[in-house]
């Protein structure tokens, strides 16, 4: 099998393990504080819905560069109960 | 778990914090996405007037987005708008920074590393190394290089390829008022920092200069928006392919499987032959013409499996075992 650079990469050093440990830990942080502001938008987000869901029946939906089909009111896909999630 | 779905992450709005990890001393930097199993990272990096660092490699594959400033690399200088590739083993000359300097910095296979040296290492793939100026040294070209593709007005420069993933780096932008109106996900993760300018999805709002995402695959995003014009860099970690649809509710395992439906219609033998019992190789079937693919950092990193040790043959799928759930 043939070697590459990274399979002869030394261990992390203590200064390097700390780095990577402090660095998971505010991603966490961050990644909370982005669902909560996700979630935040729920509402204006189901508004930015009911337009796309307009403009695909009327001007048409983009099936590849500039090319667009009027979308049927019957392809509609019927909005599931519970919680739209958009951050996973 | 791999890179977490960070999307969207405006760094302007956080502080940089100093860099005390050796060799990148001097320079301050942001986290904006990491592997939390091996440490590879998209980092945000202000290098400080006076920065100097000698000749020397790193063990990860790395590339480099300069924003602003100049960067002496070697007898090369790197301005505003440069992009290099550097593979892990690569020995990068002198750098200097006189009067400070911005830069998006990629370490593909594992966290920041770095040694004094001036020689390749001997294993390194030096022949990957590309080095441009993306502002200056290259054409925007139309959007559509993937079919289905984005519709006009959003343009991209292509600046770094993997013939065997089809991973891309590029440069892209929307014309002012470009739109879309199309929900989009990829079997690829999708990366991009805005340079400059706003977009808008549906999912997400606003995307500001200074914005960011990492987008794990099969992430619906769209349809788009753009008022006034935006730059950005992008990357994939695979091949880009476009699964546009019109179902704003779908979550990523739908999306996975439409796409798998898509692979049946398309590739019906092949995908019969992976998915009966027997044939599966949960670790990629033997490829006689790369017989060493699995021992990449991306194959092993899709794995779980740790970048800096080697693949023990019992783990590379070759045949004969029956389908493993992960
Ligand atoms: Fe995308």
């Amino acid at each position: 099998m043939a070697k590459r650079v990274q399979d002869v990469k030394p261990a992390r050093s203590k200064e390097t393990e700390a780095w990577f440990r402090e660095n998971i830990a505010e991603q966490k942080q961050r990644y909370a504080a982005i669902v909560k502001e996700q979630d935040g938008l729920a509402a204006q987000r189901e508004k930015w819905v009911e337009e796309f869901l307009q403009v695909i029946q009327t001007k048409g939906f983009n099936v590849t560069g500039d090319t667009r089909r009027v979308i049927k009111p019957s392809e509609i896909a019927k909005k599931p109960k519970g919680r739209h999630q958009v951050v996973f | 778990m791999a890179r977490p779905h960070i999307e969207p992450y405006v760094e302007l709005d956080h502080p940089f914090k100093k860099f005390g990890v050796s060799g990148f001393k001097g320079s301050s930097y942001k986290v904006l996405s990491l592997d939390t199993d091996t440490g590879a990272c998209t980092l945000k990096v202000r290098f400080d007037g006076g920065f100097k660092r000698k000749p020397g490699l790193s063990y990860s594959d790395m590339e480099i987005f300069v924003l602003n400033g100049k960067i002496k690399v070697g007898k090369q200088t790197w301005t505003e708008g440069h992009y290099a590739f550097v593979p892990a083993g690569m020995a990068v000359g002198q750098i200097e920074v006189p009067q400070g300097a911005e830069a998006l910095l990629m370490f593909n296979d594992s966290e920041p590393s770095w040694v004094e040296s001036d020689k390749n290492h001997q294993l390194a793939l030096t022949e990957a190394f590309s080095s441009v100026n993306s502002y200056e040294d290259r054409p925007w070209g139309g959007g559509s290089i993937v079919s289905p593709s984005v519709a006009t007005g959003c343009l991209i420069k292509l600046l770094h390829y993997d013939p065997l993933t089809e991973a891309l780096s590029f440069l892209y932008c929307m014309t002012p008022r470009f739109a879309q109106d199309n929900i989009s996900y990829h079997d690829s993760a999708e990366e991009s920092y805005h340079i400059w300018g706003t977009s808008w999805m549906m999912q997400f709002g606003e995307l500001p200069t200074g914005g960011y995402f990492w987008r794990p695959p099969y992430i619906n995003h769209g349809s788009f928006r753009c008022k006034y014009g935006t730059i950005a860099f992008g990357r994939t970690d695979s091949i880009l392919f476009n699964y546009f649809h019109f179902n704003p509710w779908t979550n990523p395992d739908e999306n996975k499987l439409r796409a798998a439906a898509n692979l049946y219609r398309k590739r019906p033998q092949l995908y019969d032959w992976v998915a009966s019992d027997g044939h599966n190789h949960p670790h990629g079937p033997p490829d006689f013409e790369n017989p060493d693919y699995t021992s990449e950092p991306q194959v092993r990193m899709l794995h779980g499996e740790p970048v800096g040790g080697t693949v023990s043959r019992s783990k590379v799928g070759t045949g004969g075992k029956a389908r493993k759930k992960k």
